[in-house]
């Protein structure tokens, strides 16, 4: 197959504006952005907690939550779309095949990325940070706050591998998004869908952006680390 | 006579079956030096760290200017009053700036204040010089010279060192003496648990020793 031709044709679609196109990746931004920034401090939060806290039913809650990490996106999708259908138990919000129904799904995918990765950070953090930050006279939400501040780097790479995840995710999208051209069709689904049509111009395009936008978020976090020192 | 500034009444710490150490009763006196003296294992630093609210899974209780606490409810009033350094100081992985002005940040000082208290910290612990590097690296002398200002900066009641001159080489050590030797003659209450015989030997510090299981206060 002649790859050549397809990528000159999807480069020349990226520059051309095509609006469809753009459509669809600016969904892909939006929605993917929104949903980190809406779970990420109620992840961190649960994060710190299962790293720091003793309580019964912590170890079934670690479990659980790394549980879902593996958990296909599809079937978070299906979930999503009973709770959203008409007849669900939140039907009446008609939010099932608009952006928001994407957006609240991949806060369901990115919640267990956040969490297992602040877990991972804080378990990996020295003690003696929480107990410096208490002797020096910090209360305990100002020394969790520090803490987290502490293995920032890691805190940090949670949320770009929640934002990964969660702009990079097809099932779902397609479920509960439906791929409608112009409301909720975003970059994996419409490359999902050009390709089965066999336009791969517009696949090749969109999939371009995709791995520019990984790309720029893990050179960014590898900037930020460099200044800050890596750990 | 007033009430010594920190009265431990019946404190015992128990490890599963075995008691590490059980003290009937011990004053420290406003404005005194002490060292803490033991064998490795008869439970110094936990002692420390009872004192500074870190192990709160101990028996009896303190009395802080005559008002009584227990360790498992131990009052935030005590945290800004008694400040603990670890054996090994951590510093946080900012600037040095930001480590002289965190406690004095969470006590609300002003902002006048806290330059002029950094300012001196910085003089004080000799570290001017090395001002703009990063905590990370700084020798190990200097980081404990930096967790000592730091924790002088704030002013606190009573000051609590655990081992302050252990990883340290000749230099370290001699300049770490040199500020326990200040902190000793601006009367500041601080409590020193050591094994190094250059701070036994320091004029002026009172001797406590812990020793299975008992502290003890012997004379000189």
């Amino acid at each position: 197959m002649d790859l050549l031709e397809p990528t000159r044709q999807a480069f020349a679609l990226l520059f051309s504006g095509d609006p469809r196109l753009w459509q669809a990746i600016w969904l892909s931004l939006w929605v993917s952005v929104a949903a980190i920034a809406l779970v990420a401090a109620p992840s961190i939060a649960l994060g710190f907690l299962l790293a720091k806290k003793r309580f019964p039913g912590q170890r079934a809650a670690v479990v659980l939550v790394q549980a879902l990490l593996s958990f296909p996106t599809v079937v978070i999708g299906l979930v999503i779309y009973l709770l959203l259908s008409r007849r669900g138990p939140f039907g009446s919000f008609e939010l099932l095949f608009t952006p928001w129904a994407i957006m609240f799904g991949y806060m369901v995918i990115a919640f267990p990325i956040l969490v297992v990765f602040t877990l991972s950070a804080v378990q990996g953090a020295d003690p003696r940070v929480f107990e410096t930050a208490r002797c020096l006279g910090a209360g305990r939400l100002a020394a969790s706050l520090t803490t987290l501040w502490e293995v920032r780097f890691g805190v940090l790479a949670a949320v770009v591998n929640g934002f990964g995840r969660a702009i990079s995710e097809v099932g779902c999208a397609i479920m509960v998004g439906g791929n409608i051209a112009g409301l909720t069709r975003n970059i994996p689904t419409a490359i999902a869908l050009e390709t089965t049509k066999g336009d791969f111009s517009q696949g090749i395009a969109l999939g371009f952006v995709l791995m520019v936008v990984a790309l720029g978020v893990n050179v960014l976090l590898a900037l930020l680390q460099g200044r800050g020192g890596l750990r | 006579m007033s009430a010594p500034l920190l009265a431990l009444r019946g404190v015992r710490k128990v490890f599963g079956q075995r008691q590490l150490f059980s003290i009937g009763s011990l004053a420290i006196e406003e404005g005194r030096a002490y060292v803490l003296i033991g064998p490795n294992g008869s439970g110094k630093t936990t002692l420390m760290r009872i004192i500074a609210g870190l192990d709160r899974d101990a028996g009896g209780r303190l009395e802080f200017r005559g008002v009584p606490a227990n360790f498992g409810l131990y009052p935030e009033r005590l945290r800004r009053a008694i400040v603990y350094v670890h054996q090994h100081p951590y510093l946080f992985h900012t600037s040095l700036r930001h480590n002289l002005e965190y406690g004095l940040k969470r006590r609300r000082i002003p902002a006048a204040e806290r330059a002029r208290r950094v300012e001196e910290a910085v003089a004080w612990a000799g570290l001017i010089d090395r001002h703009a590097i990063p905590p990370a690296e700084l020798s190990g002398g200097e980081k404990q010279r930096a967790a000592l200002a730091r924790a002088r900066a704030l002013e606190p009641e009573l000051l609590l060192l655990d081992e302050p001159t252990s990883s340290l080489d000749r230099e370290g050590r001699a300049q770490t003496l040199a500020l326990l030797a200040q902190l000793r003659d601006e009367r500041r209450t601080v409590i020193v648990a050591c094994h190094d015989q250059e701070i036994i030997d320091l004029p002026g510090f009172r001797r406590l020793r812990l020793d299975d299981g008992r502290l003890a206060a012997p004379a000189g």
